[in-house]
Order: C-alpha cells, then structure tokens, then sequence
C-alpha cells in the first residue's frame, strides 16, 4: 500500500516508501488502580509508519509506552482513541495478524512439545499445508540453529535455545512484518550475536522488523530509522545516521538527552 | 557432653513417646479393632446406616426414595419401617408424581422403578453393603441377621451365615436377634434342635431381661423368637412346651388368633380339655 | 476450525504427557483391584458393589481430571506468556476458547474412554457379559456432563484469577448439583413464599448434571435408555456448553491482555 495523505504530527515526515505499519493519533489509558488517580495514559497521541523493509527500533525507558503501543498492534489491548493499521488492515482484525511474526520478550513455551510440534502447531493456525509445512519446519530450525534439538521436548531447552525457538515461531509463516520485544534480552553475547545475524538476514530478504529494545548498542547497528518513546510521547523519529549526524553523539546519548537523563556529578 | 548423648536422648524420648501413643490408639481402637473406627471415629455409625440403607436399594434393583422424598407429605417411610423390621422384602410400592419436567426427564437416567431383584442369585449383591455395615458399626445387629438371612435362605451358604452371625454375636453378646437367627439357622438349617433350642432360650432370657421392663418393649421380635420355637417344640413332639410357649406368644402376638388355632390344636393333640 | 482443532490437539497432548491422568487410573485401577480382593462370604461373583466403586472412582476422577485440566489453561497461557504469541496469530479470542473448550472436552473423553474399558473388563471379570450399548450410553452421558462441567471452568477461569480457587468452587458446584440437583425442587417446596419461588426458580436454572449419571442403571444392569431420551440430553448439555462458552466469550473478548 503507498502511504496516502499527511498526518498533522511534524515529527512524522513525508511517506515516500510503501507502508508495513502505521499508527494515527494512537492514545492507550488504563484504569489506573491508585487512589485519586482515575486514568493511566499510556501513549499519548503517537503517530508512526514504518516502511516495507525497514528495520525499526522502537526505543524507550521502562513505562515509556512501547509495550502498550506493540500490545495495540498485536490486538491484546484495544486503543482509547486513534488508530493502528499493519498492511492496511486496522490491528483489531483479526486477518491483521496473517503476514506478521511475533516474537515476545521471556515466553515460556508449551514446555511438554518438542520445537517441531510447537512450530507443527503454529503453522496448523496459519492453516498451511502440512507438506509446505514440514519445509519450513526444516528452515526456520535450520535458520535458528535448532535443527539437531528439533525432536527434544522444549523443557530441556536452554533459555537462549528458548528465545531462538521463539523466533522460529515468529518466522513459521514467512512473514512480512516481525515484531520482535526485548528480542535479545536475556540472552549471552553468542546468542545475542545470532539473533542480530537473524535479523540483517531477514532484512535481506526484504523483510520488516520492528522491535523494542534497551540494548541502544545492538540497534545502533541493525536498525535503519528509530523512535524514542519517553511517557508515552514520541520524542523523535529518525534514520539512525540522520540522528547521529544531526546530535553528533551516540544514540545512547542522544537517548539519554531525549528522556531528560543528566547524570549526577 | 558427648554429641551422641542428646540424640540418644531424644531418640529414647520419641521412641516412649510413641510406644505410648500406640498403646493409647490400641486402648482407643480396642472397641471394634476396625480401621473404620480409627479413620471415621464416631461417625462410622452415621455411614454404617447409609451403607445399610444402600444394601435396601440393591434389594430394590437401585431405586430408593432420598430423605427429600421421604420427608414430603406423599413420601412413604416404607422403607425405613421395613429396615427397622429387618425385612425388606415385603411391602408395598409407593408412586411419587412428577413435579415438574426436570423430574419427568431424569427418571429416564436413573433406577425409578420400584422392582426388587428377581433372580435367586441376585441377593448376594447386597452382601458387600451389610458385611460394610458390620464393619462400619459392629454394634448395629440388622446387618448380621439380614445378611444371615439371605446367605441361608436364598444362597444355601449356611456356614458363612453361622460364621457371620458368630462374629455379630462376638461384638454384641446380648442381642437377642442375632441369637433368635442363630436358633432359626440351626433349627431350619442344620436341624440340630438341641442347639437351637438352647440358643433360642438363651434369646428369650436376655430379651425378658433387656426389653421385658422398657415401656415399649421389642415385641415383634420376642413374638418371633417364641413363635420358631414354639414350632421347633411341636416338630420334635415336645408339645407342652411347645404349648407353654404358644400361650406366652398369644399374649403378645399381633394375631391372637392364629396363636390360638395353634393352641387348640396342639390341646386337641395332647387330650386336654379348653 | 483447523484453528479450532490445532488448540485442542496440544490440549490433548498436554493431557497424555502430564502424569496426573496416569495416576488417577492407576489409583483407580489399585483401588478397584483392592475392593475385588475382599472376600465376601466365599462368593466370588458377587459384582455390582465393584462396579459401583469402580464408577464412583471413574465419576470422581472424570470431575478432577476436567476441572484440573481446564482450570490451568487460560492462566497458564497467561503465566508463561504463550498467550501472547497466539492471539498475535490470526486467532480471534472465540477460536481461542472454542479450542480450549474442545481440547479440553476431548482430552477427558479420552481419559474416559479408558476408564471405561477398564470398567468393562472388571464387570466382563465376574458377569460374563457385555452389555456395550448400555455402556456406551453411560459413557455418552457422562461425557456431556463433563462437556458442561468443562465449559463452567472456562468461563470460571476467565473470571477468578487462580486457578486453584477456580477448581475449587468448580468442583464443589459440580459435585453440589450432582448430589443436591435432582432434590431443590422438593426443598423448595418445604419453604414459604418468596424463597420457594426463587429456589425453584435456580432449580431450573441450574445445569442439572445428575441427569446424566447413568451408573444406578448399568449397576443393576437395566434396560437400554430410550435414544430420543439420549438425544434430548445431548442438547441439553450442549444448550449449556454453548451458554457457559457464549458467556465466557462475552467476558473474555475485549479483556486487555497486558
């Protein structure tokens, strides 16, 4: 779909590129349950698109709104007001979710399948045939390392192994659009490291990511464009080199200006 | 102080400890030997007449009214008359109508039908229920006469009747009824009159002593006892005591008459005048 | 419905690789075992007081393995996130409960698809007979039952947080209705307006689950229950199931996730 109209925030440029994800005017609260305090807004009036392709970081401190933004795109929460769509298609359809891949921060999957069942289970919902589904079975374990663990219940599985059976369920029906949270957390340098060439590689074949992260090191060198989130208000939106360039800093300390952070003497 | 001393102390104090506590739960479970008593303590009683009154439904095929029926104004109390009588076996059907469609539809789903089992060998099902009564409440004799009753009458297993009869008789010494159908088992079973006639005497001496004083003393089952040997004396020719004993039946019976007849008869035998 | 039937089938496969199934049936089997050996009176066909046991512990078992299985899914989805990666499928939340429902319903008929052989082969032991339709028909029937007891504890977990107190309050309303059900309506004829109305007005509102305990029928070996009697009972429990799962459905559909 080619991006069609303006939207009133200045920090969203001009489209150019076809759009994978847009979110317009997009405000969450939640009933807060403290006392004298009625609503929680969560994410105030975001605007964003991400473009086919892209690699998108979605950057904030703890509460900062990322969470309730993906938890939006991914239908788990409905928006206050606002929109969100991904290929065209507004997130609280359900057929929204068809071309994209998900992958959440520290899941334990169904610990009593072997990797191959639970990705057996995941293409059954995408309703792929069981002959095309044993080929990207084959891949997506191959892609994530995990081939030789493929027979071997998930509870004898590493946590790193975890996170990359994750991925593979992200994956399993070759999607368009990866939303990855914290897709590194936890995780030691090897297993960082791979799911880093994960992602350039998915990028190589065309594909978008967009994923939330606190290692700013890590996005800094996968990401294409970032957005930093700071109380639910979107601070910036960029291309990681127009950013560096236009701060002449790092984009960990662009992100600690952006969110107010001065260091104590 | 040697490490090992306080340990061994300790060891010696639980090992008193618990040689005390076993001889307390033997004292305590001495009363029935049963594990029932041990696990259910006191209320073993309560399931003792459920376990009694599930042994009347296998009578009754599965159907038996609930303490919900009975408590209606339609509902009968057949059911408890006839344990208390320890003679299930003889009474009459009662009809609840249906109150509603839930009740109409569920009789379709569970024994409704009052029918009591049919075959000969089908008596043995209720066994497994008195046998559990018993051991629920070794104290409550119905389920050691009744189940005496069908293991003689309709399972010819007049040995297991004698046996469990004697295990009832152990746990309640006096009970006339169980020495009443001990009689009946050894005058109608194993014809050894001497025994019957002993036993059936010994019935009658501890119900004169037990019920003879109470305003409303058990006379159904006095009636019984008197009425089998009566008719133990009469078949082995004693006919003045099987007289003696009809005139004391007439006093309590509830058909005077019939007991008369018999009198008459047996006077008419003997020669003597009315 | 391939959604539908991809969520059961891991419910289904939770079942057979958790061991609790495994131990309710060998408990089952042992206790059953146990009752067979008593000696009573030298009579070794004496048999409906062991089918009567062998059921009362199918019947309690039945109930466990339901409740437990069905009380732990949505929490634990929600506990070890698995939850999240799903309905970021092409899932809406009705095919979600509609799988749990089946998974579950199905899981438990398999259990008591063994349950009930091992009930044949111990009545077969003493009677001799096979009374399979008889059989099949108390197993129908139970089955349903557990289908409404199954969609109860959906909706039950959806609504109470944990999962224990879910089971809890489950299995006592189960274990109440199929042992007070078939009653409320004489109680309520012993109390005076308005509480006669309104106990007898929950009395027909109440899923009636004793009406499918058929074990007082195959005990006492009875006839056939007439099969327009058994058709009806199926709606009845499916009326149920779908109210339970339409309610569950209602609370569940716009609940927030996060």
């Amino acid at each position: 779909m080619i991006w069609a109209g303006a939207f009133p925030s200045p920090l969203c440029p001009k489209p150019t590129v076809e759009t994978t994800l847009s979110i317009e005017n997009l405000r969450v609260e939640y009933r807060s349950r403290d006392l004298g305090e009625t609503t929680k807004i969560a994410v105030h009036d975001l605007n964003l698109k991400v473009g086919l392709g892209e690699v998108f970081g979605f950057l904030g401190p703890n509460g900062a709104g990322k969470t309730s933004t993906m938890n939006v795109l991914l239908g788990f929460v409905p928006p206050t007001s606002g929109t969100a769509r991904i290929f065209g298609v507004d997130v609280r359809e359900p057929i929204a979710r068809q071309r994209i891949g998900y992958l959440p921060e520290q899941t334990y999957y169904y610990k009593f399948l072997t990797a191959e069942e639970l990705l057996r289970f995941y293409a059954g919902i995408f309703q792929i045939p069981s002959k095309e589904t044993e080929q990207r079975i084959d891949g997506v374990l191959k892609l994530v390392e995990l081939d030789h663990a493929r027979k071997r219940q998930i509870k004898t599985y590493s946590k790193g192994m975890q996170q990359r059976v994750g991925l593979a369920q992200a994956l399993i029906n070759n999607p368009d659009l990866l939303i990855l949270d914290e897709p590194t957390s936890g995780l030691d340098p090897i297993g960082r490291m791979k799911v880093r060439e994960i992602i350039q590689r998915l990028k190589g074949e065309g594909k978008t990511v967009f994923f939330s992260s606190h290692e700013l090191g890590e996005v800094e060198t996968v990401c294409d464009r970032v957005a930093i989130l700071h109380q639910g208000e979107l601070k910036t939106e960029g291309s990681v080199n127009d950013l560096l360039k236009e701060h002449s800093s790092n984009l960990e300390q662009i992100f600690l200006k952006l969110i107010g952070y001065s260091p104590q003497p | 102080m040697h490490p090992a001393l306080p340990i061994a102390l300790a060891l010696a104090t639980a090992l008193a400890a618990g040689g005390r506590l076993l001889l307390w739960q033997q004292s305590r479970t001495q009363d029935t030997g049963s594990v029932f008593a041990l696990l259910l303590g006191e209320s073993r009683r309560a399931f003792a007449a459920q376990v009694f009154l599930k042994a009347d439904a296998y009578f009754h095929r599965g159907f038996y009214p609930s303490v919900f029926d009975l408590a209606l104004p339609d509902g009968k109390t057949h059911m408890a008359k006839e344990t208390e009588s320890h003679n299930p076996h003889e009474h009459t059907q009662p009809q609840h109508p249906n109150r509603d469609w839930i009740e109409t539809f569920g009789r379709n789903f569970y024994p409704s039908e009052h029918r009591h089992i049919e075959r000969l060998g089908e008596a043995r099902e209720i066994l497994p229920w008195l046998r559990l009564a018993a051991e629920l409440d070794p104290h409550r004799v119905d389920p050691y006469t009744v189940a005496a009753y069908w293991l003689r009458e309709r399972l010819n297993k007049v040995n297991e009747a004698e046996a469990f009869l004697r295990e009832g008789l152990r746990a309640n010494p006096d009970s006339y009824e169980i020495l009443g159908e001990l009689g009946r088992l050894y005058a109608e079973n194993q014809r050894d009159v001497p025994r019957a006639r002993a036993v059936q005497e010994l019935a009658i001496a501890k119900w004169i002593r037990q019920e003879a004083s109470k305003p409303s003393p058990d006379v159904l089952a006095y009636a019984q006892i008197l009425g089998q040997l009566a008719a133990l004396e009469e078949s082995t020719g004693n006919l003045d005591r099987a007289l003696a004993h009809f005139t004391r039946l007439k006093r309590v019976s509830p058909a005077p008459d019939t007991v008369q007849k018999r009198i008459d008869e047996l006077q008419a035998k003997l020669g003597q005048p009315r | 419905m391939n959604t539908i039937w991809a969520l059961a089938k891991v419910v289904v496969l939770e079942m057979v690789r958790r061991k609790d199934f495994y131990v309710l049936f060998i408990l089952t089997v042992l206790l059953t075992a146990t009752a067979g050996s008593v000696n009573l009176f030298n009579d070794r066909s004496i048999v409906r007081y062991l089918k009567e046991i062998c059921l009362l512990l199918i019947w309690a078992c039945g109930l466990v393995i339901a409740i437990t299985c069905t009380a732990r899914q949505i929490p634990a989805e929600r506990e070890s996130r698995t939850i999240f990666p799903l309905l970021a499928k092409p899932v809406t939340r009705g095919q979600f409960l509609l799988g749990k429902f089946f998974g579950c319903w199905l899981a438990t008929g398999l259990a008591l698809l063994l349950f009930y052989i091992f009930f044949g082969l111990v009545s077969a032991s003493r009677d001799h007979e096979w009374p399979v339709l008889n059989y099949l028909q108390a197993a129908w029937l139970h089955w349903l039952m557990l289908g409404i007891v199954v969609a109860f504890t959906l909706l039950g977990s959806i609504v109470f947080a944990a999962p224990s107190s879910n089971g809890t309050i489950c299995f006592v309303s189960a274990a109440g209705i199929l042992v007070l059900g078939r009653h409320l309506n004489k109680v309520a004829l012993s109390l005076a307006e308005p509480l006669q109305s309104l106990l007898y007005a929950f009395y027909f509102a109440l899923p009636h689950l004793e009406l499918f305990d058929a074990r007082g029928l195959i005990i006492h070996g009875s006839e056939l229950i007439r099969w327009d009697m058994i058709a009806l009972a199926t709606l009845y429990a499916a009326a149920y199931a779908a109210f339970f799962l339409f309610a569950a459905w209602l609370v569940f559909r716009r609940r927030p996730l996060n």
